[in-house]
């Protein structure tokens, strides 16, 4: 909120203490000032002059050169302006100036006569009409009779002043105010708060007989009306219009000032209601029905219902409560008599519904402390008074649902207080902190009694105390804490988190095959399921869509990891990267049911992708190999289900019990097409879930034989639905105890095979734990081996 | 005689020195030493040498043939190692061409930021947990003292799923699931994703955390600033400042800011720290007694500090990284300067 210094005087003398001062103690105490803006930062050698004489300019039809008296000197000036006249009071910029809208003034000559500055307008000075009158003309500004020449005109426009843009946190709603703050400065510096003149005079009758009030809802604990009559609609004095600029609200009339200078200063949003125009003199403060309407000042009409609260007359809405004035009942040149509403509302639901957020219900979102409106009432029928812009009759409606709040007590130890912060700050200092913010504090051995301020209402136990304290005292005193790490702590044995042990495993070897890893978005487009063709009944279109997404692209929590990593590829492809290895541990969110009433599954998942020549199927499986060779499983491979791989050239990893932990290989054309990706891609993906839960593999290595192991080749013809798998097993039962090893070395294809066929090429190594196998018998295994291939398979030697 | 003997020595040597290859050499050795060779001729011819001479002819001879053999086989030695070495430079390759084979990838900076920041904590006596990222409005406010309606909630703009369940804001859910399963005293961290409604140049909607709390009786501000300490020190070097500003968190009190010492320009200041040469470190404090009880443990007894930063800050600052988009873009020319 902006708070500005003047403002802040009013309630604690900071005559003696710097702007900066102020700023830097309030940002060390908590209450961060944010920004600190001089108002008359670009006032400076601009002064009030009055033009003594106006003569034709002797070379120049549309210039004049004005003789003014800037009180300490006489200067001449040559303007265009045609709203000047002698006698005049404007202001003049001299040598030096540097005006708000960036124009720096130096002595010039004009056609040959000299001007020692300018004339200024309002827009040149960084004010507007409401600001100030004339301002807003487009000509110079012409100020009141009554200044002096020479006056500064930051001092004549009331603009010698500095604005705080201090960042109120939410445990502080007592501080949304300019006596908020100043009861932090009175402690931190020390001094005595000033309280405000709440007094005024009345004109006697009573309020009842003016107005009633009801309030039927339970957000609204506490309402105040006050009634005056015959007022004076004018522009507000300068004093008062300065400190809402200040603030950045813009002054309007007296009656409205009054209300936002209440806001600003006490942290009590109020309203003024065109007495005339409330049906029956009736206030009513309830939900709305349904179908109600109301329309508003910022211009729209908004349908009510039942969540929204408004303040009614006798027949219609005129307010919705707490968050904007009815154009049916505001305030306008008409208005002679005015009701004054003062009250607590809890606007939460209403700005649900509506999303409309203004100065008002900023505030009561924040909070507004129930005591509030006593004060702030009696301020603003004291400003009534001192403005002298109406007659306050008798008395103030009060409907209060709730108990006005005492002082709470609170009996703390001081020691607990010492133990939390570790350090030692002395009792009599204690007591002048916790006295100085106003608490009413005693310390008898080591009871500490505490009353808080009443709007104090976040103070509650040893650890808040302990906060007041240290940050009145300073933080400072931790900046070079020295010590021995958890010295008061018992010793813990730190633990890695398995999964993640397991997931840095994965990465490793995958980073050594030559790939790196991405970090995603773990929320996408519920399109990606099209994208990846997913057959309409797979589960995974069952997505988790956020209610109040940011935009499309991040509207789901994603069930699939491809989409991701083939953004990705697309992305580099785009700006020129042609050939890469990408890879991305994530995790998908698969709900139980939808809507959602229980939390999804959360499943930890590695993808990773090869876009880049030189790669075939077999390539990328032994990528997969060698991230699945250190876990106890055993899988065999089968032809993938997923409908966004190539279903020739892709395989599901399946356990021995049939789970599929993964898949990987070629990405189906349709997909690439989808992603504008224009070369082939090998993905594959596993359940870093699963894996995490596999119990550590053991290894148990046999003795190695003495005697010299032999090997064999082979080719064989076999029809192409072979596959190397069914050949390995039965070449391996062939060979019975013998058997060491077998690898495939060759594939072949040929049209003297026959279309078809192929050849594969086996070499076989065997051996015995007993002997020196013969050369016999080496051949009578290789001679059972093929008789084997045959009759299973067909297989015949291969000749040619 | 002798003489002869002598000329054979000063010849066969003089012819060894000039063989150029190994045949010219053999040749030597045939001449000298050969069935037919001069020298051999000689040996034959001792029978004729009269018997007073013979001893000495005898041992000069043999020296002769000793000393012949013996420059025969250093220069067969110097020919071979000559031909090896001609040999390997016509194998030479030029050394600054290109490697082959695989070259090894990289992990993303934040994973290693995160490693690293892992390990110390587990060194330092924290357990690494990990808590769901799809959260319920219990967990993620209510737990942490910002009940419905409460103005905190503002500071963080949720996106939410239903009415109580949506994306964590923060890791600090963690502190909850940890005060419910766990006994004290005990210290964890839980890395993971949060989620704001938050998407601008300098925000991120997903981005990185970690929480950290400890539970155990009798501990401080003080103490919670001494972890911090060592905590920058080990992860930024000996000579790295502190500063602790004050700060709000519901869910600790008191709670501060600390900042250390900017690590983009090592205190200079840079437009990163705008010119203070501090960059936020991380927030914490002591945990509010109000939540400790809320989740079952006894605040007589016990009390704890919780704490937690933004760790994508940290790897912008620690890998100079210019722009916070760059952590999720996956650009190949960003990625390979990670390697």
């Amino acid at each position: 909120m902006k708070i500005s210094y003047k403002w802040l005087n009013d309630f604690v003398d900071v005559a003696d203490i710097s702007p900066k001062e102020i700023a830097d103690k309030l940002t060390a105490s908590g209450f961060e000032v944010e920004d600190m803006q001089r108002l008359d930062e670009h006032l400076h050698d601009v002064y009030v002059g009055r033009i003594d004489k106006i003569e034709k300019h002797p070379e120049a039809d549309r210039l004049v050169v004005c003789k003014v008296d800037v009180g300490f000197k006489k200067v001449q000036i040559v303007t265009s302006a045609t709203n000047v006249f002698e006698g005049a009071l404007v202001p003049v910029s001299l040598e030096g100036a540097d005006l708000a809208n960036g124009v720096k003034i130096k002595p010039t000559v004009f056609r040959g006569v000299e001007s020692d500055g300018m004339f200024c307008s309002g827009q040149e000075l960084g004010i507007d009409e409401n600001y100030f009158e004339g301002a807003g003309i487009d000509g110079i500004l012409i100020l009141p009779k009554d200044l002096v020449p020479g006056t500064k005109i930051a001092d004549a426009l009331c603009l010698d002043d500095v604005v705080f843009d201090i960042n109120v946190t939410p445990n502080r709603p007592d501080c949304n105010s300019v006596v908020g703050i100043a009861r932090e400065v009175c402690a931190i510096f020390g001094k005595k708060f000033k309280e405000c003149d709440l007094t005024y005079k009345t004109v006697g009758e009573n309020v009842n007989n003016y107005v009633s009030v009801k309030v039927e809802t339970p957000n609204c604990p506490r309402y105040l009306a006050a009634y005056v009559k015959n007022i004076k609609l004018e522009r507000s004095p300068l004093w008062l219009r300065s400190r809402l600029f200040a603030s950045g609200i813009k002054p309007i009339n007296t009656m409205v000032d009054i209300t936002n200078y209440v806001l600003v200063e006490q942290g009590q949003p109020m309203h003024a209601f065109d007495y005339k125009f409330l049906d029956g003199h009736k206030i009513d403060v309830r939900q709305a029905k349904a179908n109600e309407k109301i329309a508003v000042l910022n211009g729209q009409t908004y349908n009510l219902d039942e969540n929204v609260m408004v303040i009614a007359d006798a027949s219609k809405p005129v307010v919705i409560a707490g968050v904007i004035g009815g154009v049916n009942s505001c305030i306008s040149e008409s208005t002679t008599e005015t009701v004054f509403e003062c009250a607590v509302f809890d606007v939460r639901l209403t700005a649900r519904k509506f999303g409309l957020r203004t100065d008002s219900s900023a505030v009561y979102e924040k909070g507004v402390n129930i005591n509030n409106p006593t004060t702030a009432m009696r301020r603003a029928l004291h400003l009534v008074c001192q403005l002298g812009c109406g007659e306050i009759v008798d008395g103030i409606i009060d409907v209060c649902s709730k108990k006005l709040g005492d002082r709470k007590k609170l009996v703390l130890s001081y020691s607990k207080v010492l133990k939390i912060l570790g350090v030692d700050i002395p009792k009599n200092k204690v007591v002048e902190i916790l006295t100085n913010l106003g608490i009413s504090t005693q310390l008898v051995g080591d009871v500490l009694t505490c009353e808080p301020p009443i709007l104090r209402e976040d103070l509650e136990n040893e650890n808040d105390i302990a906060e007041e304290i240290i940050r009145i005292f300073g933080y400072d005193v931790y900046n070079d804490a020295q010590g021995v790490v958890f010295e008061n702590c018992a010793k813990t044995i730190g633990q890695f988190h398995p999964r993640l042990v397991l997931e840095n495993n994965l990465k490793n070897i995958l980073v050594d095959e030559g790939f790196f890893e991405t970090l995603n978005y773990s929320l996408y487009s519920s399109t990606a399921c099209d994208k990846l063709l997913l057959s309409q009944d797979d589960e995974r279109r069952k997505v988790i869509a956020i209610a109040n997404p940011i935009s499309e692209d991040l509207s789901t929590a994603r069930t699939l990891m491809a989409h991701a990593l083939l953004l990705d590829i697309s992305f580099n492809l785009s700006v020129g990267n042609k050939e890469m290895r990408l890879f991305e541990v994530g995790k998908t969110y698969q709900p139980k049911s939808l809507p959602l009433n229980e939390l999804p599954v959360e499943n930890s998942r590695l993808s990773f992708a090869v876009c880049e020549s030189g790669w075939d199927f077999f390539r990328f499986k032994g990528v997969v190999e060698n991230l699945l060779l250190n876990f106890p499983i055993e899988y065999h491979l089968q032809r993938s289900g997923q409908t966004y791989l190539h279903s020739g050239v892709s395989a599901d990893i399946v356990t021995t019990d049939g789970r599929v932990i993964g898949w990987f290989g070629k990405l189906h054309k349709t997909v690439l097409k989808n992603y504008a990706i224009t070369q082939d891609v090998f993905y594959g993906e596993l359940d870093v879930d699963f894996l995490a839960s596999l119990p550590e593999k053991q290894y148990a290595t046999k003795e190695i034989s003495k005697y010299p192991s032999v090997e064999r080749d082979i080719a064989v013809v076999v029809d192409e639905n072979v596959t190397n798998e069914q050949l390995l097993s039965a070449i391996k039962s062939a060979c019975g105890k013998n058997f060491l090893g077998t690898q495939l070395f060759d594939v072949y294809r040929s049209d003297v095979l026959g279309a078809g066929k192929r050849s594969m090429a086996y070499k076989i190594t065997l051996g015995s734990d007993e002997k020196t196998l013969t050369g016999d018998e080496v051949a009578a295994v290789i001679k059972k081996v093929l008789k084997g291939l045959e009759f299973r398979f067909g297989a015949k030697l291969r000749e040619v | 005689m002798k003489k002869q003997l002598e000329e054979i020595l000063k010849n066969g040597l003089a012819q060894i020195e000039v063989a150029a290859d190994l045949k010219q050499l053999d040749d030597v050795r045939l001449k000298f030493l050969g069935k037919t060779g001069e020298l051999t001729t000689i040996l034959r011819g001792m029978k004729d040498v009269p018997a007073e001479e013979r001893r000495e002819v005898g041992t000069l001879a043999n020296s002769v043939r000793e000393q012949i053999e013996a420059a025969l086989s250093q220069k067969l030695a110097d020919l071979e190692n000559e031909k090896l070495r001609l040999d390997m430079e016509k194998e030479k390759v030029d050394i600054t061409e290109p490697s082959t084979g695989t070259k090894r990838g990289a992990l993303h900076p934040l994973t290693r930021f995160n490693n690293k920041f892992m390990e110390l904590c587990v060194e330092m006596g924290f357990t690494v947990i990990q808590t769901p990222e799809i959260e319920t409005d219990y967990y993620n406010f209510e737990a942490l003292n910002v009940p419905k309606n409460h103005p905190s909630r503002d500071m963080q703009d949720s996106l939410y799923i239903t009415d109580t369940i949506l994306m964590r804001t923060h890791t600090s859910p963690a502190q909850v699931h940890a005060m419910e399963t766990l006994k004290p005293p005990f210290k964890i961290v839980c890395p993971g994703r949060v989620y704001r409604n938050d998407d601008d140049s300098s925000h991120s909607p997903i981005f990185n955390q970690f929480e950290a709390l400890v539970i155990d009786e009798n501990v401080s501000l003080k103490d919670f600033m001494i972890m911090v300490r060592e905590m920058a020190e080990r992860l930024y070097g000996k000579d790295v400042k502190m500063r602790v500003r004050p700060a709000f968190f519901p869910f600790t009190e008191p709670s501060i800011e600390i900042d250390a010492t900017c690590q983009m320009c090592h205190g200079k200041g840079c437009s990163l720290c705008k010119g203070t040469g501090f960059s936020e470190f991380f927030g914490g404090g002591i945990v509010n007694p109000k939540i400790l009880e809320m989740s079952g443990i006894d605040s007589k007894k016990y009390s704890g500090f919780a704490f937690g930063p933004g760790i994508d800050r940290s790897v912008m600052i620690t890998n100079k990284i210019p722009n916070i988009k760059y952590l999720f873009r996956n650009d190949m020319r960003f990625l390979k300067q990670m390697r």
